[in-house]
């Protein structure tokens, strides 16, 4: 009961954050009714499935405070269960995405423990690193499709099972039901046992280990929590796009983009993820298609994107959230 | 009364600085122990060596009978010895309770208990006025408070405070006196204080360890120890004895 | 001399040039780390400016590459002491994760100006007295001359820094702003400006090493990752901060990557076929990643680091 209680449970954040948050939330629900463009509409579904994988790097990357940089592994592990099920032995998603989670979890547990024996520069470093073994491996593994990657079969017929529509909306819907089952599991994880002890941790392990903390173990909890997120996104990302190879679920540029979110919006707290994907993801979206177009101005998008991090990292490394809370403290909003 | 912590022969070696050199001394359940000495004679390595935090070179450390030699921090936490730091290092991310409940989540998984159980640790600490601060806005007595209120969370047998009388006023020194106290008398803790204010050291020990050079070089009640020589010197250097001796005499 | 034992010269001669090629990308990495205590992600950028300067300045002025090694050098350092006046100065004040991302953001943008200005076609450079000559020094055993000129100042680069940082006042302040920042103020040394020495001279040897890297290997936008995973991995090897381990750890990086080569021709001189069906030319550069991972995990104050 009192853990049902603790998941609902908003009542230390201002009421006018709430605010803001439930007018979101119904512009979420009930943006596909209000007329859109295709585009409009595959830019919400990205920012839904960026909220998810940032809300996953937040755990461990934002309140426990290990950057990591290597999420894109789990995003691939997700993905290519879902595939390789569907496409051998015709396994729908809802049982496909659970299995491909197990396997990202007990891929964690294996490289969690030795990763965690670094810190800070070096714990990013080896993220990536092992990010890049495993993307090695994919692409030259026949089964899994190699260096082409896999394309699913269609149904002659839409399905919920499979989680293949016709329509995005439909997508639009599974996506945000897993937003807020995302969120408000946050909002029960920044509370609980774990999340409290991550917190000490982040500010300070020897302190943290005086009252009893395991340390390690709880980094590596948290990181299979993390990557959990990360893994059902994945799977879902392979229902959506159909086709899927290991250099672009799997690259550098989205390890690095699931962090972003979480940085860029605010690291460590319970919007950050959400406010950093819907800044960045509809500037990358429209950025994108806007200098697309124009012949000799690719990378443009990115160069802005990149001035924002450097700008972010050097005058408020918390974030955009930061900056809100540092304003309040002024007593401006 | 029985011992609760057993030091026996404890060695620890940085290097090729020895910080303990067979270090053996025993603590009773419900005493009130001061550990004091010069800077550097290896107060603060021996609360490391005991807490776990450094693995020891030689020697066994029992508590409540079970040897805890070399067990890794939270493993000594759990079984009921917590432990402040010298220099507590401000939580930024964490409100006063949020800290205390830290500590109180070792004993529950229920965020509920682990609140009630801060919040009466709070209040027992006099921060009631601080709850939804950040730590590193408290003055630096608040923030000593918070440190002992979070081992304190733990609910341990044992507490070993290391230096939380440091920088303190004289009417901040005479709180934490009272704390202390509280915590030895009220919740029947066993107090280990690593301290250089003496005033709070004579006043709250049953007895007192002076360590020197890594070595125990007296013990005793703190009215002996007062009056040891060696003690003395160990502290104040040669000419000082002479001086003090004088003053006393004249008082 | 059979072809088995000729093959494997040939390829240790190989790794061995390499790998001093490789060294020298670490260098600056670690002069950075060494100093300041940070890593540079955009490492790997700056070793592709240094690529693209030189092949800019020889189009432009028609010189041969290797004239564009000065070039290149003050384009690495006016690069590097820029990053630190206008970023990295500013990411000291902040936690750990903002030095990260920082830096994280600078490589972002050095990629993708590349990629705005130059295009993502990989260029290469194609005439100069060093493009495609090679010395036979008997039983088919090929030296480059490209790869050999890059080693030789690898070695030049290596025995230079070294010599700047034990022998001249300006080496002896950064040392000590590396032994501790604190201490070296009180002695009067402007430890800030020693940190953009540091970023400077770090630049230029990356971007000269680049310079002569583009002989032989084709600069595109992306190919920065690559050598920022090389450098860190010989970086740790050597143990961070250490110049004369990054050397020995970058030419053990260099027989990391040839171990498909050695590979190849070992299964070819013991003719097994199901051993030569295993091709592990795709696991080229997995060999550096694990070698990173495992040394950080099992030795992470380097190969030849002392335990403190």
């Amino acid at each position: 009961m009192e853990v049902i209680r603790n998941i609902f449970d908003l009542s230390d954040i201002p009421r006018k954050d709430l605010t803001v948050f439930g007018i979101f939330s119904l512009f979420l629900l009930i943006f596909p009714l209000i007329p859109h463009s295709s585009f409009a509409m595959a830019t919400m579904i990205e920012f839904l499935m960026f909220s998810l994988y940032g809300m996953g790097w937040n755990t461990i990357g934002g309140y426990g405070g290990q950057v990591d940089l290597g999420k894109a592994q789990y995003a691939g592990i997700g993905a290519f269960t879902t595939a390789v099920m569907l496409i051998h032995w015709n396994i729908p998603f809802w049982i496909s995405a659970p299995v491909g989670m197990i396997f990202a979890i007990i891929w964690s547990f294996a490289i969690g423990y030795p990763l965690f024996r670094m810190r800070g520069h070096y714990f990013a470093i080896a993220t990536i690193a092992t990010s890049l073994v495993l993307l090695d491996v994919f692409q030259s593994w026949n089964f899994v499709g190699a260096a082409k990657g896999l394309e699913l079969p269609l149904k002659s017929m839409p399905s919920l099972l499979y989680l293949q529509f016709r329509s995005d909306t439909y997508y639009y819907y599974i996506l945000l039901f897993l937003f807020f089952f995302g969120f408000f599991y946050i909002n029960w994880f920044r509370k609980s046992r774990l999340g409290f002890q991550l917190r000490a941790i982040k500010d300070n392990e020897e302190v943290a280990r005086s009252l009893g903390i395991n340390v390690h173990w709880c980094k590596i909890k948290t990181y299979a929590i993390a990557t959990s997120f990360v893994a059902v996104v994945g799977s879902f990302h392979a229902c959506y796009n159909f086709n899927i190879d290991p250099e672009d679920i799997m690259s550098l540029d989205l390890s690095i983009l699931i962090a972003m979110m979480a940085m860029v919006g605010g690291a460590g707290s319970l919007w950050g993820p959400i406010i950093g994907a819907a800044v960045l993801i509809p500037l990358k979206s429209y950025l994108g298609s806007w200098l697309g177009g124009k012949e000799g101005l690719a990378g443009l998008d990115l160069v802005i994107y990149a001035l924002i991090i450097m700008i972010i990292a050097a005058f408020e490394p918390r974030g955009i959230w930061g900056i809100v809370e540092k304003a309040r403290k002024r007593g401006k909003i | 009364m029985s011992a609760i912590l057993q030091v026996q022969g404890v060695t620890k070696d940085f290097g090729g600085l020895r910080a303990n050199d067979n270090i053996s001394f025993s603590v009773e359940k419900g005493e009130l122990l001061g550990l004091i000495g010069p800077n550097g004679a290896g107060k603060s390595t021996l609360f490391n060596c005991i807490a776990g935090v450094h693995p020891v070179t030689a020697g066994r450390i029992f508590f409540e009978g079970k040897e805890i030699t070399n067990l890794k921090p939270h493993q000594v936490a759990r079984l009921g010895l917590a432990r402040t730091f010298q220099i507590f290092v401000a939580s930024g991310d964490l409100s006063v309770l949020e800290n205390i409940m830290v500590g109180s989540f070792l004993r529950t998984r229920s965020r509920k208990i682990a609140r009630q159980k801060a919040e009466e640790i709070l209040v027992f600490m006099e921060l009631q006025e601080h709850v939804d601060q950040w730590v590193s806005e408290l003055p630096v007595a608040a923030q000593k408070r918070v440190a002992m209120a979070t081992a304190l969370a733990t609910q341990p047998r044992m507490l070993l405070l290391d230096e939380v009388a440091a920088g303190l006023n004289p009417t901040e020194i005479d709180q934490m006196m009272g704390l202390i106290r509280q915590i030895h008398d009220d919740r029947g803790i066993t107090v280990v204080l690593i301290e250089h204010v003496m005033e709070l050291v004579m006043n709250l020990s049953q007895r007192v360890i002076v360590l020197e050079s890594g070595k125990i070089i007296a013990e005793g009640k703190p009215e002996a120890i007062k009056q040891n020589p060696e003690v003395i010197k160990a502290y104040l250097g040669e000419r000082y004895v002479a001086k003090i001796a004088e003053a006393e005499g004249k008082a | 001399m059979g072809a088995f034992t000729s093959g494997m010269i040939q390829s240790i001669v190989s790794a061995l040039l390499m790998g001093m090629v490789f060294a020298l990308v670490a260098l600056g990495l670690t002069i950075i780390f060494g100093v300041m205590n940070i890593v540079n992600f955009a490492h790997g950028e700056f070793l592709m400016v240094g690529m693209y300067a030189c092949l800019l300045f020889s189009t432009m002025t028609g010189l041969d590459t290797l004239a564009s090694l000065p070039f290149a050098a003050i384009v690495g350092f006016l690069l590097g002491v820029m990053c630190y006046y206008g970023l990295v100065k500013y990411l000291l004040r902040g936690p750990m994760i903002a030095q990260l991302f920082g830096t994280f953001g600078l490589m972002l943008l050095l990629r993708n100006l590349a990629l705005l200005i130059f295009g993502s076609e990989p260029r290469i450079a194609h005439h100069g007295i060093l493009v495609g000559r090679s010395f036979v020094i008997g039983h088919g055993i090929v030296l480059e001359a490209t790869k050999l000129t890059a080693a030789g100042f690898s070695i030049i680069l290596f025995l230079t820094v070294s010599w700047i940082l034990n022998h001249t006042k300006v080496g002896k302040a950064l040392t000590a702003t590396a032994l501790n920042a604190e201490a070296a103020r009180y002695m009067g040394i402007p430890t800030e400006r020693m940190n953009a020495l540091a970023w400077g001279i770090g630049g230029a040897t990356v971007t000269i090493c680049g310079a002569l890297l583009v002989n032989f290997w084709p600069v595109d936008p992306n190919i920065g990752l690559l050598f920022t995973m090389i450098a860190f991995a010989t970086v740790a090897l050597g143990g961070f901060g250490n110049i004369k381990g990054a050397f020995y750890a970058g030419i053990i990086i260099g027989f990391l990557i040839y171990i498909p080569t050695f590979w190849d021709t070992t299964t070819m001189a013991i003719g097994d076929k199901a051993l030569r069906g295993i091709h592990l030319f795709s696991f080229k550069y997995t060999f550096v990643y694990l070698a990173y991972f495992l040394i950080m995990v099992f030795r992470p104050h380097g190969l030849f680091g002392i335990k403190e």
